[in-house]
């Protein structure tokens, strides 16, 4: 395909929605996903891009989300119903790797205390910024429940070894408009990104969890 | 008797060679004659090999020849010859040390000349010279079998990616460095594995492991090899890709060399190649370009690597590496730190001891801690580096190269972390730009400035600058908190928006103005979607009179647009809509359209426009994202980044100055003119001189004759002499080769 218009992904949105919610119901809440394959593109020239946009609606709600702080993070936190670990709760990991491993994969995103995050590598060494989930900072005078939105909404561009990646970008409960508007922002953000534009853009594919794609590009 | 003196010769000496033409043209008529040979072969094989050491000259120059007999028809008798093959690979394995150089050469070439003939597959061929690559004490035979090894993989390779052969050579390779981690066996693995990296036939993350192990032997050789083929193997790959298109081809001048002197067969046929080759290049050019990940990118797990290389070759205090080889690590280690942003803590605390300006090679020191630094390292892990290197270097009692050098890697690495400073610290360090030295007063402005935009709090009042003390006020100027990542958006689209919903309101207001009607299906296809648009990629910037009206399906369905209306109106409008667009978060633009290439373009320039504006708007300059935009975490730092400030206040010696001047200029080593200078040039290449250039050169003597009696010919003669020139000019010369003549 080499052209793509709003009324092209429009559609595509509204059948993607169609076949996961009336056609095919699953007993879960399906996640949205942008399918992104390169072309033409030289990792070495190019060099590698990388960047996080903020999407205007949250894609993943369910998102599950850590609080590493200080008593009165943890107060707060136990207020809004999230999960949270005291440094004395990371000191008791001991560095040990495995557990380390187990934390990073329990959750799928951090948010420490100003406080805290100083010594984050040094209580827990390289496991969680291996795992790509280094942390968000977060101050006492923020709003809690704000920057959690902030960082269940925002997703991340990363090319690693491959052309090709996937990013979550809405889910099924979504209307169609919000789906569209998230993707459009998405599609458009990572365009700007490349350093030819199109040029570099292989294909473009939706696709819900349990859905067959659709190539919009 | 003419004749039995040829079948004579043919039966002693010329034997074998004539033997295999007649077997090339006649397989099968020839199959006894070959048969016979066979047998002798094989007699002469089993008398070699019971007592190797001892033949005789003669009886090895027999084998010599008989080898390459089989060897070249071999293909053609593949039932007689099957165990030929495993004959030759035997007899090199087992004698590989006492085989005389020219049959061992022959032996090796006759197996390459198999595997060309696809009598046996690489695979076989190269399990079998590599062992003996490794192992053999003859240098001549290691730089043989090196070379047929390459042409085999680069051979096997050509058409189409041989995976299975790759892996199979690669396994070999990494069993052979991990096998025997002490021994300089592994130097063949790098060097191998780094000359195909960099031929780009081996371009996936399989050699980077070879490597990878390579750099965690034990020995310094090999040791020294991986850690160089990181450092440098992608450069090198670029370079020589670089140079594979550079070979420019001047197909005039072929055109013209083809014409000029005699036609010939061969000069068509290379002339023809030549083309060929012009051809085959611009095709490369236009073809995409391979994917070339970097080796650094490719590694499989950096954080352990880069942990095992600090503790093995660096942390412990038993390595003796020295200390060149030493830094080549630890610029390997930083590099993979800074790039994967890896967390080595106990990294920075091994540094404190070599930042002392006594240390040789302390700016390469001061360069990788630079380098080691990024934005996920803790603020006190460096902050005693700083403080150390302060004190050591930057104090009115050093050297002004020292100081200079000190401040500069103390901003560097101040770049990456800003966090890592103290107020009274940096205070000092911005004092230091009083100083006579110019180096001096450089690098402490750099640093002055960075922090101005970075951190404007940890920096005096009076030295905060206007713009910096004017954004503190305003609340602009926020510094980064730790692990705190930079919110990306879409560069300059606001800039964008504002500028179509002005293209939009011009376009309004003329059409009023010319008072059309304006109808709303038109107004649904300027979508932006237009397939002129779509085609753009290059040079298309400026407003076309339709498809540039980007808005989006629910904004049009205001049903205003079909009367025509009065100037203020249409102002009003359009103004009202660009309120409601101000108060949404997030642009609309990127949410609800897609942005051409032609909108790509705008932005760009919107965006250097912007740009344009900064720089004469000097409130607006960013030295450090300038910076930073330069120079891309992908490349590392090196020693003379830090030294860069130290240099600029010194004056360059005359020496150095003339050095500088012929720096790039041919070399003349005498007094020459210029032409004296392309004549041996040319001579030293090989090439023939001019005509013209032969006459001046002809010995006078051999002249003197043909000039007298010249002189002294008779009118009558010298008129018949030239109407014969003219004549002969005419035919194209004595060889009569002119077109048409």
């Amino acid at each position: 395909m080499s052209k793509i218009s709003v009324a092209g992904v429009r559609q595509h949105c509204v059948e993607l929605l169609e076949y996961s919610n009336e056609t095919k119901k699953r007993n879960f809440l399906e996640t949205v996903e942008l399918q992104i394959g390169l072309k033409n593109y030289d990792p070495q020239r190019d060099k590698r891009f990388s960047g996080t946009i903020r999407l205007p609606i949250v894609p993943r709600p369910n998102m599950s989300i850590c609080i590493l702080g200080d008593q009165h993070d943890i107060d707060r936190a136990k207020h809004g119903g999230v999960d949270s670990m005291s440094s004395d709760d990371l000191k008791k990991l001991n560095k040990n790797k495995k557990l380390i491993k187990k934390l990073a994969r329990k959750y799928d995103a951090f948010i420490a205390s100003d406080t805290l995050i100083k010594q984050i590598p040094r209580l827990l060494g390289p496991g969680l910024s291996k795992a790509g989930k280094f942390p968000t900072p977060v101050s006492h005078a923020d709003d809690l429940t704000g920057k959690l939105n902030e960082v269940k909404s925002t997703i991340k561009f990363q090319l690693k070894k491959v052309l090709c990646m996937g990013i979550a970008v809405g889910n099924v409960g979504m209307t169609s408009e919000e789906l569209v508007a998230n993707i459009m922002l998405a599609i458009n953000f990572l365009v700007s990104l490349l350093k030819k534009g199109w040029q570099n853009v292989g294909s473009l594919t939706i696709k819900a969890t349990m859905s067959p794609p659709r190539r919009v590009y | 008797m003419v004749k039995r003196k040829v079948a004579a010769l043919e039966k002693v000496d010329a034997d074998l060679v004539n033997l295999q033409y007649k077997i090339r043209r006649d397989p099968k008529s020839y199959a006894q004659e070959f048969y016979d040979q066979w047998l002798a072969y094989d007699a002469q094989r089993q008398i070699f090999i019971a007592s190797p050491t001892t033949a005789s000259t003669d009886d090895v120059t027999k084998f010599h020849d008989l080898v390459d007999l089989v060897a070249h028809v071999a293909d053609l008798y593949p039932d007689l010859t099957a165990a030929y093959p495993d004959h030759l690979k035997e007899l090199l394995n087992q004698h590989h040390a006492i085989l005389s150089p020219e049959l061992r050469e022959k032996v090796v070439g006759s197996l390459t000349l198999l595997r060309r003939k696809d009598v046996i597959d690489s695979t076989s061929l190269l399990t079998t010279l590599f062992p003996i690559l490794i192992s053999t004490p003859s240098k001549t035979l290691r730089t043989l079998l090196y070379g047929k090894i390459i042409s085999d993989l680069r051979e096997s390779n050509s058409k189409s990616i041989n995976h299975r052969l790759n892996r199979t050579i690669q396994t070999v390779l990494h069993n052979l460095v991990t096998s025997d981690r002490t021994s300089t066996k592994g130097m063949w693995a790098t060097r191998i594995t780094r000359e195909l990296w960099r031929r780009q036939i081996w371009t996936d993350a399989k050699p980077c492991d070879v490597m990878k192990e390579a750099c965690l032997s034990d020995n310094e050789k090999v040791v020294v090899g991986g850690v160089r083929f990181f450092l440098g193997g992608d450069k090198e790959r670029e370079e020589m890709e670089d140079e594979g298109s550079d070979e420019e081809f001047d197909i005039k001048r072929a055109k013209h060399q083809s014409v000029i002197n005699k036609k010939t067969k061969k000069r068509q046929k290379a002339y023809e190649k030549a083309i060929d080759k012009v051809k085959k290049q611009e095709r490369k050019k236009s073809a995409p370009h391979p994917l070339n990940f970097s080796a650094l990118h490719l590694i499989h797990d950096p954080q352990g690597f880069a942990e095992l290389l600090f503790q093995k070759h660096l942390q412990n205090t038993k390595c003796k590496f020295s200390l060149d080889n030493k830094l080549l690590v630890l610029q390997l280690v930083t590099r993979l730190v800074g790039l994967h942003k890896l967390t080595i803590i106990s990294l920075y605390s091994w540094f404190v001891r070599y930042l002392t300006p006594k240390q040789p090679q302390v700016t390469s020191f001061l360069a990788s801690l630079a380098q080691a630094t990024h934005d996920l390292v803790p603020p006190d892990a460096i902050e005693p580096l700083m403080v150390k290197i302060a004190n050591e270097f930057v104090s009115e009692a050093s050297a002004s190269e020292v100081a200079a050098a000190g401040i500069n890697a103390i901003r560097e690495v101040a770049i990456r972390q800003p966090l890592c400073m103290t107020e009274t610290l940096l205070q000092d360090l911005v004092l230091y730009q009083r100083s006579k030295d110019k180096g001096v007063v450089m690098a402490a402005k750099g640093l002055q400035s960075l922090y101005r935009e970075v951190y404007p709090e940890l920096l005096q009042k009076k030295y905060r600058g206007k713009e910096a003390t004017m954004g503190l006020r305003s609340g602009e100027v926020k510094l980064r908190k730790f692990g705190e990542e930079e919110a990306g958006g879409i560069d300059g689209i606001e800039l964008l928006e504002e500028w179509k919903l002005e293209q939009k309101k011009r376009k309004v207001a003329e059409a009023m103005a010319s008072g059309v009607e304006k109808k709303e299906g038109e107004e649904d296809d300027e979508d932006g979607f237009n397939s002129d648009e779509w085609e753009v990629g290059s040079s298309e910037s400026d407003e076309s009179e339709d498809g540039w009206i980007n808005m989006s399906d629910d904004e049009d369905d205001e049903p205003a647009t079909k009367r025509p209306r009065t100037e203020a109106e249409a102002a009003a409008y359009v103004d009202g809509q660009e309120k409601t667009a101000e108060a949404i978060r997030v642009s609309t633009l990127a949410q609800t359209s897609i942005l051409t290439p032609a909108d790509l373009l705008k932005l760009q320039e919107l965006r250097r426009e912007a740009q344009v504006d900064r720089v004469l708007n000097p409130s607006r300059v960013s030295k450090r994202k300038k910076e930073l935009i330069l120079r891309h975490i992908d490349e590392g730092v090196t020693a003379d980044d830090i030294e860069l400030p130290a240099m600029l206040g010194k004056k360059s010696t005359k020496e150095e100055r003339v050095a500088l001047a012929k720096d790039g200029k041919p070399g003349r080593d005498e007094h020459k003119s210029t032409q004296a200078i392309k004549r041996s040039k040319k001579e030293a290449e090989g090439k023939s001189t001019t005509n013209k250039e032969k006459a001046r050169k002809k010995n006078f003597l051999m002249t003197v004759g043909k000039a007298r009696a010249k002189n002294k010919k008779s009118l009558i003669d010298r008129g018949k002499t030239l109407k014969m020139h003219i004549a002969r000019s005419k035919q194209g010369g004595r060889r009569r080769n002119r077109d048409g003549g």
